[in-house]
């Protein structure tokens, strides 16, 4: 039955603004981050890896989680709407099925994002005149972030579908991200979830510095994102629909 | 045909307002169940609750034979259709695509669609999108939807609100014929009394949370005795006359009327006033409308 609940959404989302979102607003903290590598050459001389602490201090920090939120809101808008709660939880599938479908959606959007973001971390540094192409290890970076954002994705699915207003999950995305950085500089990100997608991709870093403490994060990715699941099932079950 | 739907005191607490109270519903199969009741009287909740989208804070419901519960959850629900409140659907896609939505999640094959279009006559506009669809369309479109996959039973909320009457008078005829081609059981809620009038085979009439009266539609007529009115020559005296006599007339907004009876028992009313010298101008028999009886049942006007 889950088959059908991703298959379900996939309809749901024929002719909607999600996949434009999802390449133009990337595009922003891209040129955003080259701007600023290239007003700093005097600073920043490791090249690609420069370029790297640029791109992420605006895609990781600030980009990312709103992003995500605006996914989720928007995912879950086709819900709020029109009375669709109704429909929906009166669908003969379990309501598990309903949160899953849609998250197996965010995450696949997801990806695309962070691909997307690399292909863009590409072109900049060649717009840039990096020389080559960048350092293998950013590809690892780029999925381990991946593997960093499926707490946010399950939390912001939540919180957009406890949420009725469009904009509010999105705020919370983006007050969560920039503790994030603070919480990732007392060195106690790997406590916060919003911090975790920012260790994957060692956002602001050119070293690399989460990887030796692989399974503490790979374990707190696990820890909330089961727990914010578990939640938002729990809520679906319990909880009076309103529609 | 038993009961499809059954519920044991039922209830739905808000705070410590019960908004549904203890009602006990039977629900006839292959019945149109017309519930009425005032606006804000609990019909909704009552609903919602049959589809497990309000859990109750008291009670048991069971439907087909089955009490709602998470194990029986998907086999109660994959043999319901429903429409609740206003029409659910997704602006952005057209008729069709909303329909293809539902054939999904209902795990019905796609070639249904035509099958519902063509009950709820819509298959001319299945490809606009539905934002640009009127009310009545919406709500055509949500009563295709709810038949999808031929469920038992189907649930309807107000499904003629906000109709024009010719709408109005198309979605009756739609719902009438559901029991006899498709032998479905349909429970419609209505603040209408009119509306139930016309559709329901049975009633369930629910005011402020309670069951006031549950039974056929007959058995509801049968509630609207009579009355007889009386035009005399001098209606007051007339009225203390029969008093005196010990015969139950009233006196209701200036006029004289009895409760029906026995022939003998009118004829010796009437021969009362005659001898005392009282003309007889009229005798009017009027029979109680549902109206009256609504008010009677819940003392309070109903909209009509």
């Amino acid at each position: 039955m889950l088959t059908r609940c991703i298959h379900a959404e996939k309809q749901k989302l024929r002719h909607t603004l999600i996949l434009p979102a999802c390449i133009l607003i990337p595009i922003i903290p891209a040129v955003m981050g080259t701007f600023n590598y290239m007003q700093n050459l005097e600073i920043l001389k490791s090249q690609w890896y420069s370029l790297w602490t640029q791109h992420t201090l605006f895609y990781a920090s600030f980009f990312f989680a709103p992003l995500i939120g605006l996914y989720c809101s928007y995912i879950w808008r086709l819900e709020h709407r029109y009375n669709n709660w109704n429909k929906i939880m009166t669908a003969p599938v379990p309501v598990s099925d309903l949160f899953f479908g849609k998250l197996v959606w965010i995450l696949l959007i997801t990806l695309m994002t962070q691909l997307w973001t690399g292909i863009l971390y590409l072109i900049s540094g060649k717009l840039a005149g990096l020389p080559g192409i960048f350092p293998p290890e950013i590809v690892i970076w780029i999925l381990r972030g991946t593997l960093g954002a499926v707490p946010i994705c399950c939390l912001q699915l939540f919180l957009s579908m406890k949420i009725r207003s469009f904009s509010i999950p999105v705020g919370i995305g983006l007050i969560g991200s920039v503790l994030g950085v603070l919480f990732n500089n007392e060195g106690i990100g790997i406590f916060w979830p919003y911090s975790l997608m920012l260790l994957g991709m060692n956002s602001n870093g050119t070293k690399d510095t989460v990887l030796k403490d692989f399974f503490p994060f790979l374990i707190s990715v696990t820890a909330f994102s089961v727990f914010f699941c578990l939640t938002a099932i729990w809520n679906l079950k319990h909880q009076d629909v309103k529609a | 045909m038993g009961p499809v739907i059954v519920t044991d005191s039922l209830t739905k607490k808000y705070k410590a307002k019960a908004v549904v109270d203890q009602i006990d519903l039977r629900i006839p199969g292959g019945s149109i169940y017309g519930f009425l009741g005032p606006n804000g009287a609990g019909k909704s909740t009552t609903l919602k609750m049959l589809l497990g989208l309000v859990k109750p804070t008291e009670g048991q419901i069971q439907i087909l034979g089955k009490e709602i519960n998470s194990k029986n959850r998907l086999a109660i629900l994959s043999e319901t259709g429903s429409l609740i409140e206003a029409p659910a659907y997704y602006g952005h896609l057209s008729g069709k695509e909303n329909l293809q939505i539902i054939c999904t999640l209902k795990n019905v094959p796609e070639k249904e669609i035509q099958r519902v279009l063509h009950i709820v006559r819509m298959e001319e506009q299945q490809t606009k999108k539905v934002s640009q669809y009127s009310l009545g369309m919406k709500q055509r479109l949500g009563l295709a939807a709810a038949l999808l996959g031929n469920p038992r039973i189907l649930l309807l909320d107000e499904p003629t609100n906000g109709l024009d009457p010719a709408g109005i008078q198309e979605m009756r005829e739609l719902i009438c014929s559901l029991p006899a081609s498709f032998g479905i059981t349909v429970l419609i809620s209505s603040h209408l009394l009119s509306e139930i009038d016309q559709m329901a085979t049975h009633v369930g009439i629910i005011n402020q949370g309670q069951l006031i009266f549950q039974d056929s539609l007959n058995v509801l007529h049968e509630h609207s005795r009579g009355r007889l009115y009386l035009h005399t020559s001098d209606d007051q005296a007339a009225f203390r006359q029969l008093k005196n006599s010990g015969i139950p007339a009233q006196w209701r907004d200036g006029r004289l009327s009895l409760r029906l009876m026995e022939d003998s028992r009118i004829m010796r009313a009437v021969a009362l006033l005659v001898n005392s010298g009282i003309g007889i101008l009229r005798l009017e028999q009027q029979q109680m409308s549902l109206e009256d009886i609504f008010l009677q049942l819940t003392g309070k006007q109903v909209s009509l």
